[in-house]
């Protein structure tokens, strides 16, 4: 499968040294704000406005995944209950690389019920951050990790606005990035859905193209305006993702824990100010500040050249 | 060691041992002259010893448990906070604390000012070490710091800002070596890599400004990945990493006036005539410089509010806290940095470095730590954490007294008489 | 249950044969095996008579417009209003089994203007078409309500006699 991108192609023609580096890291922030993702790669779409919280999602993926058994049966409903620190409701950890959360909102008789993993951004804020280049964002659309080069920094977790990749803080040998893969090694690669899509016994979500799952959301939201709100989440949020969601009118997404103040643009972004300064500073400082050098201290070569005449 | 030296005893600070012309051989170089006997009394003696004991005591094992059990038993970083103290304080407020070491390359070997000479030297060394030890405290954190190589030889992320961080200060390490090379080549009698390196100052000191900005800067700009996750008031993805590198100027200053200070107090024994004369004069040099650099900064940290519109901000609980972290990180140490300048008092100008320092402290842990993830909940290290980070600055700590001790950083190495 | 079961299969499959060529459009009266993708769970006994009378003899109700019914949706009317009776009005004869396979997801997207583009899976469509009714009149809504779970289940959800060992959940640093 190849998968050039362009990082790849950006490693190809950096030189050894800072300087080079730096320059070309500058260079591929600005492209990179035009990427806009591959033209073919999949996504899925979320109804979330058909999910009714039977957690066999979760169970796939931790079979698919190889994931440790879970500490309470998948069919134990009892976790909707649980709260993390901060009274949060439960979030993806090591051993799960997607959960269901249930929201009872205000105004609205049944709850709602939110599937929440790995986005698969079009950009991803993991990928731009990892200075190891652990990420890849696959032609497929998947977002996958490399854990062989991965130092644990942990800058992906700090970059990544959806606080999806985990790490296995308790391995003191081999601690690693743990999050939703999207299924790449096992089934994307071959075309195949995610485990979680195909387990759905509602077919909450939709497999397919990210463009035409796009133009189906639409449809959806046109087809019945009484039940969706106008708005698919992920189509433009932090410059696109390849899972995308679809919720219910009475229970819009800012009060089943979206974040809807992410904005348009892919994280990068907030990054490029500073990065466009760098090849500034490589190049300008040497001159400017021997420069300096030469003014402040003409008085002293004055006087030398005095001495020497 | 003020027993010693009440007593007639010099330490070493020549080549050759007083009123003969046989050489210190490195062992006793290293006892500073002393005899074996007589250096372990007077470690025993100091009370400063017996901290460090009781620390080692209780951290060196707790050190070696995080590496043993793994980071989630050491400390409380977690899924949504992925980093803590060893970052927040070892890489964040460490790295701007050591920016002295260019400053003052810069003044002295560009800028001419010989008149800060005396100084030069221990800004240096406060910069090698405060980043030796940053790095140090990153390999604490990092979850495989055997890997630290991985981002400059095995596998580059070149667009990352942690990559420009990593590579600025791995180079910059290496500068700071370098520019500290004469006063090793001094005290082990050593001529040509003395030599060499003036040959080349003008250069190191040039990519020490270069290298400097850039990760200052970059330190800053690793946060504005977090768009949304740092509060607004702290953020700034235009002004970011200019907050940070123009921040770093008088934090380093700052820094170099409390040490010095220090010194002075501690280790006066250690200082020679040049340096103790001069201090006082330096010191308010040095005011000048840091109070410049924080009505900079103070300005551009206005600019970014307005910039932003974030005034109603300031109105919130965070605010108030936004604004007492101005209040005692900035404008305190600025208003008593101008009148120590303006009364001549190096008391008051050593007060205000004090503040500096502790005002860059709670920037620095604000922006990392407190007001990170101001949208979820409140981290609080875990105990472990605590006792590491202590741990692991009172070897920062050690290694620093024993360079001061050792090295002709507060004191001229005396040449040969032929 | 299963001897029970296995000839009701064949009793359906040869009235679901034999209906749909002799008796074309009149009502069953027959309790249908709906097994064809039993593995978690069993196949689930689907009284279709006791169904007719719950909806009234509207067999748009579940069958949309295949029935020879107009259906009650508005939006599927401006298509469907006098959509004639399928041939075959078994779910299965529009849902597919699986529907992301790369041959069907070609079929569907590569038909140009398609409208029925987002149509389930088989399993879906049975989820879909039954719960929200069942929800609405208080009928069973739990999934071993309809269907009892198989051994391959109790692995799949590590529940019954794979259920884990209570204990503390471990999750690997930070508040808890």
């Amino acid at each position: 499968m190849k998968k050039l991108n362009r990082r790849a192609f950006l490693k190809g023609g950096l030189a050894s040294g800072v300087a080079v580096a730096a320059v070309g890291s500058a260079k591929k922030a600005n492209a990179a704000g035009d990427f806009g993702g591959y033209p073919d790669s999949m996504g899925v779409l979320v109804d979330m406005t058909k999910c009714v919280g039977c957690r066999t999602c979760e169970a796939a993926c931790n079979k698919e995944q190889g994931l440790p058994a879970p500490a309470k049966p998948f069919t134990d409903m009892s976790v909707y209950e649980e709260q993390r620190h901060g009274g949060l409701p439960r979030r993806t950890t090591e051993k799960e690389y997607t959960i269901v959360n249930r929201y009872e909102v205000e105004g609205r008789e049944q709850p709602l019920f939110r599937k929440f993993q790995c986005n698969h951004c079009q950009e991803p804020g993991c990928l731009t951050s990892c200075f190891v280049n652990a990420y890849t964002k696959t032609p497929e659309g998947a977002v996958i990790y490399d854990a062989t080069v991965c130092v644990g920094c942990r800058t992906c977790m700090i970059s990544c606005p959806f606080y999806v990749p985990t790490y296995s803080y308790s391995s003191p040998t081999n601690p690693v990035i743990k999050k939703c893969i999207m299924c790449y090694d096992t089934r994307l690669k071959f075309g195949r859905p995610p485990a979680c899509v195909e387990a759905c016994p509602q077919q909450v979500m939709t497999f397919g193209k990210r463009t035409d799952l796009i133009g189906l959301a639409h449809k959806n939201i046109q087809d019945r305006p009484d039940r969706y709100v106008d708005h698919v989440y992920g189509e433009h949020e932090v410059g696109g993702t390849s899972w995308m969601y679809l919720t219910a009118v009475d229970a819009p997404f800012e009060k089943i824990g979206f974040d809807t103040h992410l904005g348009k643009q892919p994280i990068i972004y907030y990054v490029k100010e500073f990065l466009a300064i760098v090849p500034m500073v490589l190049l300008i400082w040497p001159a400017l500040f021997t420069g300096f050098h030469l003014l402040a201290t003409r008085k002293d070569a004055q006087k030398n050249e005095e001495s020497e005449s | 060691m003020k027993t010693f030296t009440a007593q007639g005893f010099q330490p070493v600070d020549q080549l050759t041992k007083p009123g003969s012309r046989t050489e210190w051989t490195l062992k006793e170089k290293l006892l500073l002259g002393l005899s074996p006997g007589d250096y372990l009394k007077q470690l025993v003696r100091n009370p400063l010893n017996w901290v460090f004991a009781i620390i080692y005591a209780i951290g060196l094992p707790i050190l070696v448990g995080r590496f043993y059990y793994g980071l989630g038993w050491a400390t409380h970083s977690s899924y949504d906070y992925p980093w803590g103290l060893f970052l927040g304080w070892g890489l964040f407020c460490m790295v701007p604390l050591s920016a002295s070491g260019f400053m003052l390359g810069t003044t002295v070997e560009l800028f001419g000012r010989k008149d800060f000479k005396p100084i030069e030297r221990l800004g240096l060394l406060n910069g090698l070490l405060g980043y030796l030890f940053a790095v140090i405290f990153l390999q604490v954190d990092l979850g495989q710091p055997w890997r630290l190589i991985y981002p400059m030889f095995v596998s580059l992320g070149p667009a990352a800002v942690l990559f420009l961080v990593a590579w600025h200060v791995a180079t910059y390490l290496t500068v700071q070596v370098a520019e500290l090379v004469p006063a090793a080549s001094e005290m082990m009698g050593w001529q040509k890599p003395k030599k060499f390196v003036k040959s080349i100052v003008l250069g190191l000191t040039v990519s020490g400004i270069i290298l400097s900005t850039l990760h200052q800067g970059a330190l800053g700009a690793l946060f504005t990945y977090a768009p949304g996750k740092v509060h607004p008031l702290w953020y700034n993805y235009s002004f970011q990493w200019f907050h940070f590198f123009c921040s770093s100027i008088f934090a380093g200053l700052s820094m170099l006036i409390v040490v010095s200070t220090l010194s002075k107090w501690f280790l006066g024994w250690r200082c020679d005539a040049n340096f103790l004369k001069n201090l006082d004069r330096i010191t308010l040099g040095l005011a000048k410089g840091a109070s410049l650099a924080l009505i900079t900064y103070f300005v551009i940290k206005l600019t970014a509010i307005a910039h932003d519109n974030e005034w109603a901000l300031l109105f919130t609980g965070w605010g108030q806290w936004y604004i007492f972290e101005i209040c005692f990180g900035v404008l305190l140490p600025l208003f008593l940095y101008t009148s120590a300048i303006r009364n001549q008092s190096v008391r008051v100008a050593r007060f205000a470095a004090l503040f500096a320092v502790l005002g860059i402290v709670l920037n620095r842990l604000n922006t990392a730590l407190i007001t990170y993830n101001w949208q979820l909940y409140q981290e609080i290290p875990h105990w472990r954490e605590i006792v590491i980070t202590i741990t692991v600055y009172a070897t920062y700590i050690l290694v620093y007294r024993a360079c001061l001790c050792r090295l002709p950083i507060l004191f001229t190495w005396k040449s040969d008489s032929k | 249950m299963g001897m029970k079961k296995r000839r009701l299969l064949g009793l359906t499959l040869i009235a679901v044969m034999v209906s749909s060529w002799i008796l074309p459009g009149s009502a069953l009266a027959e309790v249908f095996e709906l097994d064809s993708m039993k593995n978690l769970y069993e196949g689930v006994s689907f009284d279709h008579d006791m169904h007719i009378e719950v909806t009234g003899d509207d067999c748009a109700v579940c069958h949309h417009h295949t029935a020879g019914t107009a259906p009650a949706e508005p939006l599927c009317v401006t298509c469907h209003a006098n959509s004639p009776e399928k041939d075959d009005p078994r779910c299965s004869s529009c849902h597919v089994k699986d529907v992301f396979a790369a041959e069907n997801m070609r079929k569907v997207w590569d038909t140009p203007r398609l409208y029925h583009r987002g149509k389930p899976s088989l399993k879906a469509a049975y989820h879909q078409g039954c719960l929200g009714c069942h929800e609405q009149n208080d009928a069973p809504v739990g999934c071993t309500d309809c269907h009892a779970m198989t051994e391959a289940g109790e692995k799949f959800y590590h529940t019954g006699t794979c259920a884990p060992e209570p204990k503390s959940a471990d999750q690997g640093g930070g508040h808890h």
